[in-house]
């Protein structure tokens, strides 16, 4: 059925307002994304020690630990649907492209709650120099957006396989890894005083092409 | 059967040619005679892959399995061609920069593509049926040339590198001496001769397959 431009909306809105109730009600992934997170960051600050003076490795251990954390987590939002057995269900109530955008919608929030939690106590345990909110920011949003568009791609894609949990980080990570070493760099360069413009522009474009293929073809994803 | 003993023969004689025949360039010296092979591989790696993509996003359209035999035996030489530049790459960085592996944007970027398609080969074998595989499968292919770009032509010359100039420089010109420029142009041609006809078999292989599985 053809929707019009509000009726998506509505559509989008409502399966964003779902997850985020069905999330609420376990908090199970959450937790477990939390939990993840937090004690990779304790392994690696714990292993590494205080690294104030080493912002290189500060800016890939950064990511890092916010990557584990998007793999770890990530394909629980379509996964859940399957192992429920309620995809079918979702399917009658709205177009496969509302339904992934909406997921995406409430994967980027997810990883916004996991980054609140997970930025300042990695600043804080590591020693990290002061960064500069503006330029760190852009880097870190536009990080995010793109481990949010391709995860929630994947994590469809995924879900509908039969390795599921052990393929998802497998089959992400290539993707993610321009995204990684673009930001990693940016991070780095931040920290150094460098300029971070081309980055943030490589960053930027990457988001912008992964965001528009992953539009284009959220409506095939499952089979009519 | 002319048509292969035609590659055959124009191959063997442009490399006769190339490595025999054809001058070196200062600097690279005898190292020159890498781009004859390495240059072609990394080509065939950008159109397999491109192809690869075009075909998914048909069978995404139409739905038809000829297509999705296309992408996967694509995405299977692509790769194939992307292990050859790869390793000749290797070889010269031994040769030029004394060791095969630092993690040069080039060599970073290539990596990364191969891992891509890597796991492009992994998630086609863990989807059973063959529509669903063709579907999820050609989702994730436009995703992952989505990248190919990136890795391939922005990267290595937005970040510092040591690899020599691309074939068409800042300059948009061709800077080569006509010989191996000839020599270069012809190598190129049979490398996409030889990727038309494994291109070719490979898809007749994955019909075959069908008929026999459906038989």
């Amino acid at each position: 059925m053809p929707a019009t431009g509000s009726n998506s909306a509505a559509a989008v809105w409502t399966i964003l307002r779902k997850e985020c109730r069905s999330e609420w009600r376990t908090r199970y992934g959450l937790n477990a994304a939390l939990l993840f997170a937090v004690a990779s960051l304790t392994a690696v600050s714990f292993a590494a020690g205080r690294l104030s003076d080493r912002t290189d490795l500060l800016a890939a251990l950064f990511w890092i630990v916010l990557l584990f954390a998007t793999l770890a987590s990530m394909s629980h939002a379509f996964v859940r649907e399957v192992e429920g057995r309620t995809m079918l269900l979702m399917r009658l109530v709205a177009s496969p492209t509302e339904i992934a955008t909406g997921k995406l919608c409430f994967n980027l929030l997810f990883l916004l709650v996991v980054e609140a939690v997970t930025v300042p106590l990695f600043l804080v345990l590591t020693g990290a120099p002061p960064v500069r909110w503006g330029t760190f920011l852009a880097v870190l949003g536009l990080g995010t957006i793109s481990l949010a568009a391709s995860s929630t791609l994947v994590g469809a894609v995924i879900a509908q396989t039969r390795g599921r949990g052990a393929l998802f980080a497998g089959v992400s990570l290539p993707l993610l890894l321009p995204v990684l070493a673009a930001a990693v760099a940016g991070t780095r360069d931040m920290w150094a005083s460098n300029p971070v413009a081309s980055s943030v522009r490589l960053l930027a474009a990457y988001a912008v092409a992964l965001l528009s293929a992953s539009l284009l073809l959220y409506d095939h994803l499952w089979e009519d | 059967m002319v048509l292969r003993v035609l590659l055959f023969l124009w191959i063997a004689v442009t490399m006769v040619i190339a490595l025999l025949r054809a001058p070196l360039v200062p600097v690279l010296e005898e190292t020159t005679r890498v781009l004859y092979f390495h240059i072609p591989a990394a080509w065939l790696t950008v159109v397999a892959l491109g192809w690869s993509m075009i075909n998914s996003v048909i069978y995404l359209v139409r739905r038809d399995l000829r297509a999705d035999d296309h992408a996967a035996a694509a995405a299977e030489l692509g790769l194939l061609f992307c292990i050859g530049a790869t390793v000749s790459g290797a070889l010269w960085a031994k040769a030029m920069w004394g060791a095969y592996w630092n993690w040069d944007p080039r060599e970073t970027s290539i990596f990364f593509v191969l891992l891509i398609y890597t796991a492009y080969l992994a998630l086609r074998g863990s989807i059973e049926g063959e529509e669903k595989r063709a579907r999820l499968s050609a989702i994730y292919s436009v995703a992952a040339f989505v990248a190919v770009p990136f890795l391939i032509f922005v990267v290595p010359r937005m970040y510092a590198t040591l690899h020599p100039d691309p074939i068409i420089n800042d300059r948009g010109k061709v800077d080569m001496d006509p010989m191996i420029r000839w020599c270069f142009l012809s190598m190129l041609v049979g490398f996409t001769g030889l990727y038309v006809w494994l291109q070719s078999l490979r898809v007749r292989v994955s019909r075959l397959e069908r008929a026999a599985h459906a038989a």
